[in-house]
């Protein structure tokens, strides 16, 4: 939108009341800030400089991505050589586990991966099991939650590394993380956590938690997509994955996206001021949505772990109903929520995260996701409410597996 | 294409399905297709007239949005038509007469087509609507064959004291653990309803299509938060060490998959 050649980004919030729209799918992409898009914006004009050029051009980026790095590292509890910047967290985690894997193969060829993992950690299981390691999973328990005690009785002597993530994308359980890595501190098994979906919701700080490797993605912390870092602890050796002019210490080459990393940066000051409120409102809403679907509509669960999850994730199972047939009622509504149902994934299985749980494959079709944000409100709940209980009744009179189906005609 | 990408007739036919609901009395048969663990399930109700032409159709569908439409699209499209021709109306017509499915979703035009298909062949071979809700003919969504179902448990002494159960005198050694149950009659289902207070997932796994219960512990269980799994033969306990997973065989769909289980119960 422009004003008098000035560019001003809409307001999220605005621009979602405006359509009409309920967003509670933050989990699936968060709008970026408006205060990180004014940010932003010199370093696509002004500032656009590369920063291993040598003139004054180039310095004022080399001066802006250093303390964009500063300023990320600050928020993560790190040390700014300990910040790698890439395209995302999937390019952050593939530096982190293949990168890892294949720079310590010498130690051993096993790598343990949680159950709990994003698809994206778990394909690369698969990659290193072609590669020739040996890859387990370590079991989830019925909330989603890695055992530690099962997670331990896997590591042999050729363990060199442990990936799990520090929240699940889809439940919103939260791993024992602290716990897995003080248990691994000084073995010389690194551990890798993908933080994505807890960023901005819980605290992540790697000068309390010995991690080696976090992967990060600055969307999640309302930043611009297309951005991510990966956290590689002093002293961790991890081969890059993207080669090319050795930016980023060698590890990630190819010339920085600045305006990305300011934006991240900018992100990251934001959360660090608004977090706890943040945070406090977003749970009361949660809370709000969870109580009102357990009390008003029957034959309804709650996945994922009561109190250890994340404060922001709703997610519930009806029986008798079709997870995709749900989000497309919604969506008539003016509701935007998500499911783990085969018929919305393109590969047509169920969530593997439910069925890891212990859920059976017809439970897990029947689930739907609410994660709410920053631009969420508490009449978002009522809305939800206004469309919710009447969508899973009508899809339940249509369906043959509910107990009180619509009677049969003479 | 993305799932989400329905034609606005496709969207139409989910948002106001025709026909709805079940068929009772004199010259009604019915066809059942799919099955809840691949996410969809489809019953088409018909009731067929002299002339032998189809005279009233209803349908109930558990599933995504296209495949009730294609079930509401079916319905419109043989109604009054005689059951030869219907026997005709293919996979393809079902989508072309929603002007499109998206090509992940042509799985449930083929649902639809069957559902009729298999109604029209109950009727002229004079089954029953019990029977036919009884033994769905399915398309498989887990194309993996099962091996012939063993009847003994591989891995039952190795897990003794390890995640298996012959008897449990405390509820409480199981709190807060995914408890499966097989079934062996009441007592074993009076324990998974017991269960439910020491935890929030309790499976009664039966080799039957019901649990072989009484009817006053059928209804107990309707009430309680117990899941039944039927048509499931357990094959075998697997695990690291402890009981983590059991091999199922989907009796119905004639398929293998795993159970993830913290405790299995197998009452002496």
């Amino acid at each position: 939108m422009t004003d008098g050649g000035n560019v001003k980004a809409t307001d999220p919030g605005e621009a979602l009341r405006s359509a009409g729209v309920v967003y509670a799918d933050y989990q699936s992409a968060k709008p970026v800030d408006p205060r990180v898009v004014e940010a932003m914006l010199p370093y696509f004009t002004e500032k656009f400089g590369n920063a291993a050029s040598l003139h004054g051009v180039g310095d004022v980026a080399t001066q802006a991505l250093e303390e964009a790095r500063a300023r990320v590292a600050a928020f993560f509890g790190a040390d700014p050589r300990e910040i790698v910047f890439t395209s995302g967290a999937t390019e952050a985690s593939n530096l982190a586990v293949a990168g890892y894997a294949l720079r310590n193969r010498r130690k051993g060829d096993h790598v343990i991966i949680s159950e709990a993992e994003h698809i994206s950690v778990l394909t690369l299981g698969k990659y290193l099991e072609k590669q020739g390691f040996r890859v387990t999973r370590a079991p989830i328990d019925l909330y989603g939650r890695v055992n530690p005690k099962k997670l331990r009785a896997r590591i042999t002597d050729e363990t060199i590394l442990v990936s799990l993530q520090w929240a699940s994308n889809e439940i919103g359980t939260v791993q024992p993380v602290a716990e897995i890595a003080e248990m691994l501190d000084g073995t010389g098994i690194a551990l890798h956590s993908d933080a994505v979906a807890a960023e901005g919701l819980l605290p992540i700080d790697t000068s309390a938690v010995p991690v080696s490797l976090l992967s990060l993605s600055s969307n999640d912390l309302y930043g611009p997509r297309g951005i991510g870092a990966l956290y590689v602890r002093k002293g961790v050796q991890v081969a890059p994955q993207l080669l090319g002019g050795g930016q980023e210490r060698g590890l990630r080459s190819g010339s920085e996206d600045l305006a990305g990393i300011v934006g991240f940066a900018a992100a990251a000051d934001i959360m660090a001021a608004e977090m706890p409120a943040e945070v406090e409102r977003i749970r009361a809403i949660r809370d709000r949505l969870v109580e009102r679907v357990l009390s008003e509509i029957p034959d309804v669960h709650l996945n994922g772990h009561p109190e250890q999850r994340l404060p922001n994730n709703a997610h519930f199972r009806f029986e008798a109903v079709e997870g995709e047939a749900m989000v497309l009622s919604l969506r008539d509504a003016g509701i935007a929520a998500s499911t783990g149902s085969a018929c919305s994934s393109k590969t047509l299985e169920p969530s593997h995260t439910l069925i890891s749980c212990g859920l059976l494959h017809e439970e897990a079709h029947g689930s739907l996701e609410f994660t709410f944000g920053r631009w969420s409100r508490m009449e978002d709940v009522d809305r939800i409410m206004e469309a919710l209980p009447g969508v899973i009744r009508r899809l339940r009179s249509l369906s043959p597996l509910y107990k009180t189906s619509a009677p049969a005609e003479p | 294409m993305k799932s989400t990408q329905y034609t606005d007739k496709t969207l139409d036919h989910f948002r106001n399905p025709r026909n709805v609901g079940t068929l009772e009395g004199e010259n009604v048969a019915v066809g059942r297709v799919g099955n809840p663990t691949c996410g969809d399930l489809m019953d088409i109700y018909i009731r067929v007239g002299d002339d032998d032409t189809i005279q009233d159709i209803k349908f109930q569908t558990f599933g995504c949005g296209s495949a009730v439409a294609t079930s509401s699209m079916i319905t419109e499209l043989v109604q009054g038509m005689k059951l030869d021709d219907a026997l005709k109306v293919s996979r393809g017509d079902v989508a072309d007469a929603l002007e499109g499915l998206p090509p992940i979703k042509m799985h449930c035009s083929n649902l639809a087509a069957d559902a009729l298909h298999e109604a029209i062949k109950n009727w002229r071979e004079g089954v029953s609507p019990e029977d036919a809700k009884k033994t769905p003919g399915g398309t498989a969504c887990h194309p993996i064959p099962a091996a012939v179902a063993e009847v003994e448990i591989k891995g039952l002494d190795a897990y003794e004291g390890k995640g298996l159960y012959r008897t449990l005198d405390h509820l409480d050694d199981v709190a807060d653990e995914r408890v499966v149950v097989l079934d062996t009659g009441d007592e074993a289902a009076q324990l998974a309803i017991d269960l439910t207070e020491h935890t929030g997932r309790v499976v009664l796994m039966t080799t039957g299509k019901e649990p072989s219960v009484s009817p006053a512990v059928r209804s107990a269980l309707r009430l309680s938060d117990v899941k039944v799994l039927a048509e499931a033969q357990p094959l075998e306990l697997l695990g690291e060490g402890e009981l983590e997973r059991i091999r199922v065989h989907d009796l119905n769909e004639d398929e293998e998959y795993e159970l993830t289980a913290d405790a299995f119960v197998v009452l002496e």
